[in-house]
């Protein structure tokens, strides 16, 4: 095993090699997983406030039509 | 000639651009400043060792000359673009590439030429010798119409994104490697004394084929780039 | 064999290539690791030394992967483009972009595990090779390709913009290759000894061969992620994206 890590001498060389090659293929490879999960997140959100816009609005025309129409509230 | 003929649309084109550089005479200038500053650098930076100044005067000019295009690169589109003469162009009844070669030729008129002029005074600077001088001359003479030509194509790619100077450089690079050698391979052949015809002659073939296939690819480049 | 461009056709919507893109990645990815794994193992314990640069050759195991993807990436991302140029098709547009950074990581790995296996072998880390220069203006390209792309506010925009200057890429390509091998016969100063190309023992090729295999898996795992992200924020107001984000946003 000793002699698998120091191969011949080349250790300094052969690792750091390896090491770059894993390195730089899993940002590549992780890099598009965090954003596809960022997407996904992001509209949903959106998603999410959309809904509760149009609920707020249903909300105030149903029960609120006899206070009369100048009761908007202020952060509409 | 009639009017509206294809001919007279050319001539239009081309008289317009070079009417517009020679109004603005102060921005011709503003290259050749730039070459004449970059090669004064030089000695300062490397000692002002004759042999060595030299050995290295035409890949200097040369790679100098090409910077110095680089930066003018940005003026072949975008006062048009800016003020709307682009589009009207795109929509003329004639091939756009010609209209588009006619830019192409009035830019490198007044950007490449007075580099091409000043050159041989900055590598006779350097102490470049006199008949690699005369290679060098040669050399840019066939070297900046084809680094315009293919400078256009991407300069039409980047006509529609907001900053382009740093991207244009990166991607001219590339294209602009094959040229640089040939045409410093030229000046360093004639610099010891061997014949130096085959890289001018490559350079030509090249110059020939891009004249007619740049007009076409900055065409399609243009209205990729700027299509609504 | 009519079904062949109606398969295509219905792969080509995004919806379906995004179901076909997930179910095909976990394949790629068990069938990279375990290619890799045997490749490594058979790489770096079972292949024996070289007799001229001890194990220091072992690092051939991942360059020339590497370099063989960054040409071959680069020719898929040609294709794509020649498609999404032509026939403006949204899903060859998303291949041909994504396909950029994947082909610009394996530039890279390329010339970095080169210059360390330059060092003990050549004495030097760099040298202006012809090989070496010619990954060096590939790696440009990329990089050019992903900056024009970015540059752009409309992405499908930027997108064709960008296939065309793989297009151009294509053609220079090869110029660069043969003008900088030409170039380097000319400037004889520097002459580094290169190892010329030694017959390989079966020992030390089957592991090369399934490494390159092994990368070629891993480029289809990838492309699939980052494609399928991709036209997820394209699509991003169409019906099956906010199902998809109603059932894994939260």
């Amino acid at each position: 095993m000793e002699a698998f890590l120091h191969m011949g001498g080349y250790a300094a060389y052969v690792w750091p090699a390896y090491a770059v090659f894993f390195v730089v293929l899993l940002i590549d490879f992780f890099a598009p997983n965090l954003r596809r999960r960022r997407v996904l997140r992001e509209l949903h959100a959106r998603m999410q406030r959309q809904k509760a816009r149009e609920a707020r609005k249903a909300a105030q025309r149903s029960p609120s039509d006899d206070s009369g129409p100048t009761m908007t509230p202020l952060d509409s | 000639m009639m009017p509206g003929s294809l001919r007279a649309a050319c001539v239009a084109v081309l008289r317009r651009d070079l009417l517009l550089a020679w109004r603005r005479r102060g921005d011709i200038a503003l290259p050749v400043l730039y070459a004449l500053i970059v090669t004064t650098l030089f000695p300062f930076a490397l000692g002002p060792n004759d042999d060595l100044l030299a050995r290295v005067a035409g890949g200097v000019v040369l790679v100098t000359v090409l910077l110095a295009m680089l930066l003018a690169f940005d003026a072949l589109f975008r006062p048009d673009l800016e003020d709307g003469s682009l589009e009207q162009l795109m929509l003329a009844p004639q091939p756009l590439a010609l209209l588009l070669g006619m830019k192409i030729l009035a830019h490198w008129v007044s950007t490449a030429l007075p580099l091409i002029v000043i050159a041989p005074i900055l590598a006779s600077m350097l102490h470049l010798p006199a008949h690699a001088n005369a290679v060098l001359v040669l050399a840019l003479l066939v070297a900046t119409p084809l680094l315009s030509l293919l400078g256009s194509v991407l300069v039409a790619l980047t006509a529609g994104t907001r900053r382009s100077g740093m991207l244009l450089a990166l991607m001219l690079l590339p294209l602009c490697v094959p040229v640089v050698i040939f045409a410093a391979g030229a000046v360093s052949a004639a610099q010891e004394g061997l014949p130096w015809i085959a890289p001018i002659a490559w350079l030509g073939a090249a110059l020939a084929l891009m004249l007619i296939l740049a007009p076409l690819a900055c065409a399609a480049a243009l209205r990729i780039a700027i299509d609504a | 064999m009519k079904w062949i461009p109606l398969w295509m056709h219905q792969l080509s919507s995004p919806p379906t290539f995004y179901r076909f893109a997930s179910v095909l990645r976990p394949w790629c990815i068990a069938l990279a690791l375990i290619l890799t794994a045997v490749g490594l193992y058979g790489g770096l314990v079972t292949a024996p030394a070289d007799y001229q640069q001890g194990d220091a050759f072992r690092i051939i195991y991942i360059h020339v992967p590497s370099a063989e993807m960054s040409l071959f990436i680069y020719g898929v991302m040609a294709v794509a483009g020649f498609i999404a140029v032509v026939w403006r098709l949204k899903l060859a547009e998303s291949v041909a972009m994504q396909s950029a950074p994947i082909g610009a990581a394996f530039t890279f790995i390329t010339l970095v595990t080169g210059s360390i296996w330059g060092y003990p072998t050549w004495g030097t880390w760099w040298t202006w090779d012809a090989r070496l220069t010619s990954e060096l203006v590939l790696l440009f390209l990329y990089l050019g390709v992903i900056g024009l792309y970015h540059a752009f506010e409309d992405r499908r925009q930027g997108a064709r913009a960008a296939a065309f200057l793989v297009l151009v890429g294509v053609i220079n390509l090869p110029i660069v290759h043969y003008s900088v091998q030409w170039w380097h016969t000319l400037h004889q100063g520097t002459t580094v000894r290169l190892f010329g190309p030694s017959k390989m023992e079966a020992d030390m090729l089957w592991p090369l061969l399934v490494m390159m295999l092994a990368s070629k898996f891993y480029w289809a795992a990838s492309l699939c992620g980052r494609v399928r992200t991709d036209l997820l924020s394209l699509e991003s107001g169409k019906q099956w994206v906010r199902a998809l984000a109603e059932r894994e946003g939260r």
